[in-house]
């Protein structure tokens, strides 16, 4: 079926329409400037995306990896995973959009402006998120996940006040310097591909690019290697949002736009941790495993730590999910550190799985907030009767995100669990427990108050529009279904980029 | 080698360029020490071209003059016209002009110290600009933790991103030319989204304090019913 399939529709179309239809999408965007249109340009493309990525996912199922241009575009299961969230949670974005700043303009925090700057941000926002994955050459990488900065700021500004003034500030600031630090690492990765022992350096264009460094990373310079991966892990793992560095994210998250923020939380965290990632496969070539093993599994503890109190003592409802992001993103790195198959498989899981709920809990907790007009837990009561099935869908993604059986989390926890238990890693997983169990003390606190109870000043009931419903609902049927069966595609999917990590 | 006294008189002067962007108090008096901090830039630029013979370095010399001496600097000037006094010039640092003199030299000594532990085989270029490169991007990052007033963190990036294009090129000589353009082009729209931040910056608040501090809403505390 794929076979005739890509005779239809071959894979350099495909490829190049997912990567332009964001672009035509912000033009089409500054030249019709009606509220209506610019909504329906924005559903359109994106559902044109999730579809194209979507035949693009069989490609890939089937032929291993497609390359483009001389291999300028470069796509294997690990970047396709990437893409295909990329194109999901910007798909419910779009639709969560509608509603959420339809809403903001009815209120009149926002006007016609900001209303078209926020669309032409949106998809400028997908262009750029998008090339991340797809792009082979590692200076256009970083290059890419900068622009990402930039643009999400730019979104983050949308409101003028002033903490989120403040929080843009910040993220610029922070995230540009810890950038800096990765360009470091892919500028010393990419000389100890040019240094040969024998000849001076010589400049080649195609040495920049992921597969050859892969390629030749046998031969590489430990020492560099080594200087050059810490760089990389500090560097992206600031954007990551790995602790100690992830001090811009809760800021960040909590102060920007929900349909935005779902995005900076749900994938553009991946995006960065798949900087992260392709360096990791190139060191491990390079040096063996251990050493950026040890790396990820002291980062990634630190950042489920340090997240795990934060959410304990946590007031502001954005402010914890984003603090939440942070411990999932710390389990993610601290699986991909304890390796083996089940291990890496986890950890790939657990990046879709996060992609999934994080934007349902920020997309309920947006008209949580909308409809009792604060942010603060404390004043919240009483979701589930106010608002059955926002409400519902709250406490589903509640119960979701941390671990609980029926949902999918558990699946990638409990796998997670079991590499770390059964690679040597006896301390880290046991100290992995108890911190996951402070966050789920916390978080099922916070979550337990404000589904039920009463509300302080009586609260009008019903839903606030049908289209957030929507998002909400697909998200959940995602959530439900993939905790208890994985398609078979998607399961070929991620083994095929679990063995991408095997073979190094 | 011919050129290694030229290579080290100019990192020398680089050095002592970056130095005079530190002790600089007042916001126009270090945009003009980081004009002529990219003008020394510059001029190494053009030498490694020249050494190494590539056309596409000329290319990176024009770019980082027209856009880091010219652009950046008056768009900087121009947003900054009406913003009142305390929020331009450092008049209570974190840390003492003197103590980021002091530091600056440490991390001077310290980048030249760790970068002879990496194998550069008898590459002069690397050799006299690598330990150069390292310490302007210490020295940018000391500058952005010591300077209180929120504006003035963008000298210490402003200073750091000069490390990087350094680092960049004396390392590689002249990754490909769409790289440093794609950098290029990131530099100039963060300078360029950072000069409305610092526009926004100087109408929204009305106290320098109010930048710094982190919020306490009275939100949420807990009210007693």
């Amino acid at each position: 079926m794929v076979n005739s399939l890509i005779k239809i529709l071959p894979e350099s179309s495909v490829i190049m329409c997912i990567v332009l239809t964001p672009l035509l999408g912000c033009c089409l965007v500054t030249l019709l400037q009606k509220k209506r249109l610019l909504e329906i340009i924005s559903v359109v493309s994106s559902t044109f995306i999730l579809f194209l990525t979507f035949i693009l996912f069989l490609y890939v199922v089937e032929f291993k990896k497609i390359t483009l241009f001389n291999e300028f575009f470069y796509i294997d299961s690990l970047s396709m995973i990437v893409l295909l969230l990329i194109s999901f949670v910007s798909f419910v974005s779009s639709i969560y959009s509608i509603n959420y700043m339809g809403k903001q303009f009815e209120d009149g925090i926002v006007d016609d402006r900001h209303l078209v700057r926020y669309y032409q941000g949106f998809n400028i926002f997908i262009f750029t998120m998008l090339l991340v994955p797809t792009i082979n050459n590692t200076g256009l990488m970083w290059v890419a996940v900068e622009a990402t900065t930039l643009i999400s700021v730019l979104l983050i500004m949308i409101y003028v006040k002033e903490d989120a003034i403040r929080s843009a500030w910040k993220y610029l600031i922070i995230a540009t310097v810890g950038l800096s630090f990765a360009l470091i690492g892919t500028v010393f990765f990419y000389y100890a591909n040019i240094s040969d022992q024998m000849e001076p350096a010589q400049s080649v264009e195609d040495k920049i690019n992921w597969t050859s460094m892969l390629e030749n990373s046998r031969a590489f310079d430990p020492i560099i290697v080594k200087i050059a991966f810490i760089f990389i892990i500090i560097g992206y793992g600031t954007k990551a949002g790995i602790a100690p560095m992830h001090t811009w994210l809760p800021d960040a998250h909590s102060e920007s736009p929900t349909p935005i923020s779902a995005m900076l939380s749900g994938v553009l965290l991946n995006c960065a941790l798949y900087g992260i990632l392709r360096f990791y496969l190139i060191s491990s070539g390079s040096i063996g495993a251990e050493f950026s093993d040890n790396l990820l599994i002291i980062f990634g503890l630190m950042s489920v730590g340090i997240a795990s109190f934060s959410i304990l003592f946590q007031k502001d409802m954005k402010r914890m999910l984003a603090y939440s992001s942070v411990e999932h993103i710390g389990i993610v790195t601290l699986a991909f550190g304890f390796g083996g198959l089940i291990g890496i498989y986890g950890a790939i899981l657990h990046m879709i799985n996060h992609a999934l709920v994080k934007p349902l809990m920020f997309f309920a907790s947006g008209k949580i907030s909308q409809k009792y007009e604060t942010k603060a837990m404390i004043k919240i009561r009483g979701i589930v009767t106010n608002m059955p099935i926002t409400g519902i869908v709250f406490l589903i993604g509640g119960l979701a995100i941390v671990g609980l059986p029926p949902f999918n989390i558990f699946l990638s926890k409990f796998m997670i669990l079991y590499s770390g238990f059964s690679s040597d890693n006896i301390l880290a997983s046991m100290v992995l427990i108890i911190l996951l169990a402070i966050v789920f003390i916390g978080f099922i606190r916070n979550l337990i108050m404000m589904s039920f109870g009463k509300p302080k000043t009586p609260i009008k009931n019903g839903e606030l529009g049908i289209l957030s419903v929507v998002a909400m609902v697909m998200l959940v049927a995602f959530v439900v279904i993939l905790g208890i069966y994985i398609p078979e595609p998607l399961d070929i999917l991620i083994n095929d980029a679990a063995n991408i990590f095997k073979q190094v | 080698m011919v050129y290694n006294n030229l290579l080290i008189f100019l990192s020398g002067t680089l050095l002592i360029s970056t130095i005079v962007l530190v002790i600089k108090r007042e916001f126009s008096g270090w945009i003009q020490a980081y004009r002529y901090q990219t003008i020394v830039l510059t001029i190494i630029t053009v030498v490694i071209g020249y050494i190494t013979n590539n056309w596409e370095i000329y290319v990176a010399a024009t770019i980082t003059f027209s856009l880091k001496a010219l652009i950046v600097p008056r768009l900087l000037i121009k947003v900054t016209e009406n913003i009142s006094y305390d929020f331009k010039n450092e008049t209570k640092p974190y840390l003492s002009i003197r103590t980021l003199l002091v530091g600056s030299a440490i991390l001077v000594a310290l980048s030249y110290f760790s970068t002879q532990q990496i194998r550069l085989g008898d590459d002069v270029i690397a050799m006299s600009f690598l330990p150069v490169s390292i310490s302007l991007l210490l020295i940018g990052l000391l500058v952005m933790v010591g300077r209180k007033v929120t504006l003035n963190q963008i000298v210490g990036l402003l200073i750091l991103e000069n490390g990087l294009f350094l680092f960049v090129l004396s390392l590689t000589h002249g990754i490909s030319l769409i790289i440093e353009i794609g950098i290029f082009i990131d530099i100039l729209v963060g300078i360029v989204i950072s000069s409305i931040l610092i526009h926004r910056i100087g109408y929204t608040f009305d106290d320098i304090n109010d930048v710094n501090q982190s919020h306490e809403n009275l939100e949420y505390t807990e009210e007693l019913d």
